[in-house]
């Protein structure tokens, strides 16, 4: 009846709401990912609030809390009835705690890939690689 | 007289028979147009149904579906003969209330077979697929017909011939008449009534397209899933579509045709039904929520064990067909027994869609009411 776009794109964010990392947090850091990659350009819009919320399923008061650690972290304008604007953002200067809030979480990670029975050197070399593809660097 | 009332029992008996026998063939191809996992609004595992449990279910299913159809049928005969045509609107509803009992009774026993839907949630960030069919200027198109009928009736409403009018109360309007061509009493409005009652399920129905496009949540992001899925919004869409024009085209037939000379005899019963019966057979090919993948278009194998469903929790459907989640701000839901889309009831926009759609009947029955009144 209709010719149906069979193109789409691949930025697709993905959430485990039994996770015991909070919803919240996992919209974040999917988004932040995404954007760390250079997905999105500075200007570029983001989905609403409500579109985000009904597509992932989850009350839009938490597609908000997402949006709203993001802007405070200098990544989104939030613009009322505008949607999310993707801020320029220059990487900032590492202050003094920004490893250790790096290492915390990197530390049990690592033990649990351990604990499944990967090699410390297949982790090294994963981070590695994860860093580049985010950075947008060719990968080894 | 006795032959204009053979007439109406034939009909009526014809009519209410074929939507009764329409009714049952549908509930009974039902649980095969669903989702692989979803069997009668329970999320299971994709290959439960072909499992002996599964087939069992389903025949135990069919014969009740019989069963109550035919009994179903048989109240509606005899509060008919003993009540007469004034049973028809209250008499209607059985054949659909036997088969949700027969659906009812098969859900109870698949809940035991029940499995956690899958919790992963994906979200499509870039690409949007929020198409109107014809654009929102096509959306528009009943609405100008409307006020087009109104505006020129506002003119002309004085020279409307007497015999699609009533002498008390002056200058109301018949809209219904009966097998003969003759007005009955059903269908008795002030013009205005009439006009606001279309013009309030006309909003409704705009409310449901924009909800198609922009209030519910596709079940898959990628994949031949979605391209499906995709293809199933935008014929629900169309179909809700030449629904408002159908029924805007109605209305002005109903307001504009005394002003043209003789009711032409036209049978907008029927004429109803061929529409149903053609949305029912498309909607079926492509399966509810474009579940019904054509062969050489291979489904994604899915990414975990958990079974996808429609990625809604069983314990937020009461009875199975009515969804109530207040964490989720999505408005419009695939059905899980049907085919189309059920509305999320713990949104505030779903209880203003219910009370435009029950705003028509309401104000019908206010007319009646002041009808009497004034007569």
């Amino acid at each position: 009846m209709y010719k149906v776009d069979t193109t789409w794109s691949h930025t697709m964010l993905r959430i485990d709401l039994v996770s015991r990392v909070p919803v919240y947090e996992q919209i974040a850091n999917g988004l932040r990912a995404e954007l760390v990659s250079g997905k999105f350009s500075p200007g570029a819009k983001l989905p609403t609030v409500r579109t985000l919320a009904i597509n992932l399923g989850v009350h839009h008061n938490t597609v908000a809390e997402a949006y709203r650690q993001l802007a405070k972290e200098g990544w989104l304008e939030l613009r009322r009835h505008h949607g999310a604007l993707v801020r320029e953002r220059h990487r900032p200067h590492a202050g003094p705690d920004a490893m250790e809030r790096f290492k915390r979480p990197l530390r049990e990670l690592v033990a649990k890939g351990l604990a499944d029975g990967l090699s410390p050197r297949s982790l090294a070399r994963e981070m590695i690689e994860a860093a580049r593809r985010l950075e947008g660097e060719p990968s080894s | 007289m006795n032959h204009l009332h053979m007439d109406i029992h034939l009909i009526v008996a014809v009519t209410i028979g074929g939507i009764a026998i329409l009714n049952a063939a549908l509930f009974w191809f039902m649980p095969c147009l669903t989702r692989r996992d979803l069997y009668f609004a329970v999320t299971v595992l994709p290959g439960f149904r072909d499992q002996f449990q599964g087939t069992s279910i389903l025949r135990r299913y069919r014969i009740e579906l019989i069963l109550l159809s035919v009994l179903a049928l048989a109240v509606f005969v005899a509060g008919f003969v003993w009540l007469g045509v004034g049973f028809v609107p209250a008499g209607r509803f059985i054949p659909v209330a036997a088969s949700f009992i027969a659906f009812y009774r098969a859900r109870l026993r698949v809940l035991p077979f029940a499995v956690q839907p899958t919790t992963i949630r994906e979200a499509e960030l870039l690409g949007h697929n929020r198409i109107v069919p014809g654009g929102w200027m096509a959306a528009l198109g009943p609405f100008i017909l409307l006020i087009a009928c109104a505006v020129y009736l506002w003119f002309h409403g004085r020279e409307i011939s007497s015999r699609f009018t009533t002498a008390n109360p002056p200058g109301w309007a018949r809209s219904h008449w009966g097998a003969a061509g003759q007005p009955d009493g059903f269908g008795v409005y002030g013009l205005s009534v009439y006009l606001l009652s279309t013009a309030g399920i006309l909003v409704a129905l705009t409310l449901i397209l924009y909800g198609l496009a922009h209030w519910v949540r596709p079940v898959y992001v990628s994949g031949p899933e979605r391209v499906h899925e995709l293809k199933f919004r935008r014929t629900v869409s169309a179909i809700l579509l030449a629904l408002e024009y159908y029924l805007a085209v109605q209305a002005s037939w109903i307001l504009l045709v005394p002003r043209r000379g003789d009711l032409a005899t036209v049978g907008l019963v029927p004429l109803a039904f061929v529409f149903v019966l053609v949305v029912i057979v498309v909607l079926a090919r492509l399966g509810q929520g474009g579940s019904r993948i054509p062969a050489g278009h291979d489904a994604r194998v899915p990414t975990s064990a958990a079974p996808v469903g429609d990625r809604t929790p069983d314990r937020f459907w009461k009875l199975g067909i009515f969804y109530f989640n207040p964490d989720d701000s999505a408005v419009l839901i695939e059905k899980r027994f049907g085919l189309g889309y059920s509305l999320n009831f713990a949104r505030p926009t779903a209880w203003i869609i219910v009370l435009l759609v029950l705003m028509a009947p309401l104000l019908q029955v206010l007319a009646h009411l002041m009808k009497g009144v004034r007569s």
